[in-house]
């Protein structure tokens, strides 16, 4: 059970949930307090100690019902038997019997079984649902007792406890080496090989040898056995396949997004976009856990009395060793300047999803969108979700031809006075400005003002000059003018940006 | 001199508050009785008028058999302190809570010395000082009849506890409760996570100090404002208290607003539900409801009538825009509650 749980362990940390060697530790004590039995309890256990976040717990939900999932052996016996053909009316009449069987009564059982013994009578049963394929039709042994299953794993099976199961079907999954499972072809032979370790071989021996028994109890012991044998195969292919997408969907999703982060931005399809918002965050995410602990810088300002005489204690009082009441600095300030007009629109996307994924270390973006007129978005962020917001940011202003000069007119009408030494202005955008007229003037006086002016264009820098292209002009007035078109380039200028911003 | 020294003393910081005074003997026994099942946990959470899930229970649950503490996260308002609180009233432990805010650090949160009567003292010893070097002979000699003297100004003496470690000295243990750990600074979290992991605290001048034999009931409290940092979270256990559904939101209205008739509860129950799904700066939490209820119970209300919702509507929403938004919309959505 322990492998199991190891394994499950294994599983939600193929779904991208963090788990510590400290948080298993943590698990495995979890487990030992609450134990198996108690399917709820467990879950509820496990998402205290596993999933750390709320978007992980979802995770372990879903993870959780897929891995731990094995249906009532009772339950699905009474499904497949009102709808198995032939069986139907001995399953209808021996339900009573089975039901003592099956419903998990153990001391009813006993007695049942005990009386089945006095009354052993031979005859023959054949099952058309058994390996060996015999036609013949289920004999109707009516309402009464069973006698014993001898096979582990029929005896697994009559007990009736699906726990108990799906841990003989996980050691015996454990033991072909599920977890290897490639592709979806090997589905049926992992299912076979699951199925033979756990005795499958025994089991149908032990029915066989029933089956040719002249006691009704033993009959009925073997077509129950049947029954539940073929139950247990339709588990362990359920089983088998949600092995299979734990296990195995997740490396192809590695390498799907393994693709997209260096695949240029203006090429991804739509139906990635979910993927790639995705990545961007996880990106983000580890920008900020890096970002987050950077020091604090302090500036002198009122003299913070209690900690200076503390420390000047050991002087005998003599306050040479001063401290002060220490002020944060503010963190800079960026603007972000984007192009939304047709050809730069996806790249304005993911740079918005970007920035605004840092907040928590990046917490002053305001951000400008313009094609020809340039009007400020940042309220249309702080109102609406990321999603919604970008979206409304590309429709509204996203027609119109592109004119930068015009941009750079309104940009510097809207909040020239706001730029300060402290202010990075990230501007992108392909620089084709339709033969207008640059207004490289207002650029100078960015950059005199900002502490930093940062160009990215999504083109390949040797195209930056080509056609109506004026990155020659407006490079002379950046700090930094970078290629930018993937969300690799994306990670590293945001990266550096929060390394000097700082 | 004195009065100068005592000017400098700083305004305790972090709010320190013991539920119940001195019952805390026999604590051990009590608190194993409630501990001994989730079961019995979620019920004498009830018997406190705290109506919890069953997740909540088994959180309070492993963690007091596993010896972690909890991290509670949820939107503000479902009752994050008030589990805490209740804890500790249902385990007739203390409540030390720690109020978290920016700029908070160990000489608020841990401890702080008594820098004023330290410097008392040297200013007193002053004068005895000349008698103890009396006689030696050479700067050597003088340090070493000093050092005699050890550090007796770092010691437990000129300690001042603040909450973390008072709660690591509480002898029948105790349940701390460190409030909006994501108010105060990353660097406050790592300076939690000794005490957390280990239950102990490293003072350099004096050196480790244990907790009791009983180590506190830790929880924590955070309402996302940011991620708290992964170390923190490796060491907690993480309880995520969502909204609760209608039926247990009207048990809660129930235990905490007893006398309101069940009829107007179920509608107020609704229509809160109906409002949690609008989209809304701020959705109504449950401390909301509960205000709501008392505020319907006052006006003796027996159903929700339009014009009641429209002109109590402030006492479940706190700003004007999502006021607006939703007073357009009270009478249907007070027909819905009423069905």
């Amino acid at each position: 059970m322990d492998r199991q749980l190891a394994n499950f362990i294994r599983a939600l940390r193929n779904l991208e949930v963090r788990i510590s060697t400290a948080e298993t530790l943590d698990a495995f004590s979890a487990v030992e307090l609450c134990g198996y039995e108690d399917k709820a309890f467990l879950k509820r256990s496990l998402s205290l100690v596993l999933p750390k976040t709320i978007d992980e717990k979802d995770t372990f939900d879903a993870c959780f019902d897929q891995f731990f999932s094995f249906k009532d052996v009772a339950g699905e016996r009474a499904e497949s038997s009102s709808d198995s053909d032939d069986a139907e009316s001995e399953d209808a009449e021996g339900g009573e019997g089975e039901g003592g069987g099956a419903g998990g009564e153990p001391g009813e059982r006993k007695t049942q079984a005990s009386a089945g013994k006095n009354k052993k009578k031979k005859s023959k049963s054949k099952n058309p649902n058994s390996l060996d394929g015999l036609e013949e039709e289920e004999e109707d042994l009516g309402a009464g007792a069973m006698s014993e299953a001898s096979s582990p794993l029929g005896q697994l099976l009559m007990n009736n406890s699906k726990v108990e199961l799906s841990v003989a079907t996980s050691q015996a999954g454990e033991a072909v080496n599920l977890k290897e499972i490639q592709v979806f072809t090997q589905k049926g032979l992992y299912t076979r090989r699951i199925m033979e370790e756990m005795g499958l071989a025994d089991l149908n021996r032990e029915i066989r040898e029933l089956r040719d028994r002249g006691a009704v109890p033993d009959r009925r012991l073997g077509q129950e056995l049947t029954h539940r044998r073929d139950w247990l195969r339709e588990q362990v292919r359920d089983y088998v396949e949600k092995q299979f997408l734990l296990h195995a969907d997740v490396s192809g999703r590695r390498l799907r997004e393994e693709l997209l982060r260096k695949v240029k931005l203006s090429n991804v399809e739509q139906r990635s976009f979910r993927l790639i918002q995705e990545i961007v965050f996880k990106m983000a995410k580890k920008l900020v856990a890096l970002h987050s602990r950077r020091k604090k810088v302090f500036k002198r300002g009122a003299l913070n009395v209690p900690r200076t005489l503390r420390h000047n204690m050991s002087y005998d009082g003599a306050i040479f060793d001063l401290h002060w009441k220490s002020v944060k600095v503010d963190r800079p300030k960026v603007f972000a300047i984007c192009d939304v007009s047709g050809s730069v629109a996806n790249y304005a996307r993911f740079m918005l999803m970007f920035l605004y994924s840092i907040e928590e270390v990046m917490p002053k973006v305001r951000s400008f969108a313009f094609s020809s007129d340039l009007a400020e978005v940042t309220d249309l962020f702080s109102r609406n979700n990321l999603e919604d917001a970008i979206a409304k940011t590309l429709r509204d202003y996203s027609g119109g031809s592109t004119d930068y000069g015009q941009a750079l007119a309104d940009f510097k009408k809207l909040c020239l006075d706001d730029i300060d030494n402290r202010t990075t202005i990230i501007i992108l955008g392909d620089a084709r400005n339709n033969f207008g007229d640059p207004r490289t003037d207002i650029m100078k006086e960015l950059y005199d003002r900002a502490k930093r002016v940062i160009w990215l264009n999504p083109e390949p820098r040797s195209s930056w000059n080509v056609g109506d292209a004026e990155m020659k002009k407006y490079i002379a007035y950046c700090h930094q003018a970078d290629e930018c078109n993937s969300l690799m380039h994306l990670e590293r200028i945001v990266g550096n940006l929060l390394r000097t911003v700082g | 001199m004195t009065r100068i020294i005592m000017g400098f003393v700083p305004a305790t910081e972090g709010e320190e508050r013991p539920v119940s005074e001195s019952e805390a003997t026999a604590s051990a026994a009590h608190i194993a009785e409630i501990t001994k099942s989730v079961k019995a946990l979620k019920d004498d959470f009830e018997d406190h008028r705290y109506i919890c899930s069953d997740q909540i229970a088994t959180a309070v649950y492993l963690a007091y058999h596993l010896r972690k503490p909890i991290l509670i996260e949820g939107p503000p308002g479902v009752g994050k302190t008030e589990l805490a609180k209740t804890a500790s009233e249902m385990f007739e432990l203390p409540l030390i809570r720690l109020q978290c805010y920016e700029g908070l650090d160990e000489a608020k949160a841990i401890y702080e010395w008594k820098y004023g009567k330290q410097l008392l003292y040297t200013q007193v010893l002053k004068e005895t000082l000349d008698e103890v070097l009396q006689g030696a002979k050479g700067f050597a000699e003088s340090v070493s009849r000093l050092h005699e003297f050890g550090d007796i100004f770092f010691s437990e003496e000129f300690l001042e506890p603040r909450p973390l470690l008072k709660a690591l000295k509480e002898e029948n243990g105790c349940v701390l409760l460190i409030d909006e750990i994501d108010k105060a600074d990353h660097e406050f979290e790592s300076l939690l996570l000794e005490m957390l992991s280990d239950f102990q605290i490293s003072i350099p001048e004096i050196g480790t100090v244990k907790a009791a034999a009983e180590p506190p009931i830790v929880f924590l409290t955070s309402n996302n404002t940011r991620e708290i940092s992964d170390a923190l979270k490796r060491r907690c256990l993480h309880l995520y208290i969502p909204f609760p559904d209608v039926e247990l939101e009207q048990r809660i209205i129930h235990a905490r607003v007893p006398e309101i008739p069940p009829e107007l509860r179920r509608q107020l129950v609704a229509f809160i539900q109906e409002l949690r799904e609008m989209d809304l700066k701020k959705v109504p939490a449950i401390s909301e409801t509960i205000d709501w209820a008392r505020t319907l119970l006052l006006l003796h209300a027996d159903s929700l009538d339009p014009q009641m919702v429209r002109d109590t509507l402030n006492v479940i929403l706190k700003f004007q825009e999502d006021i607006e938004n939703v007073d357009s919309e009270i009478t249907t959505l007070t027909s819905k509650a009423r069905k």
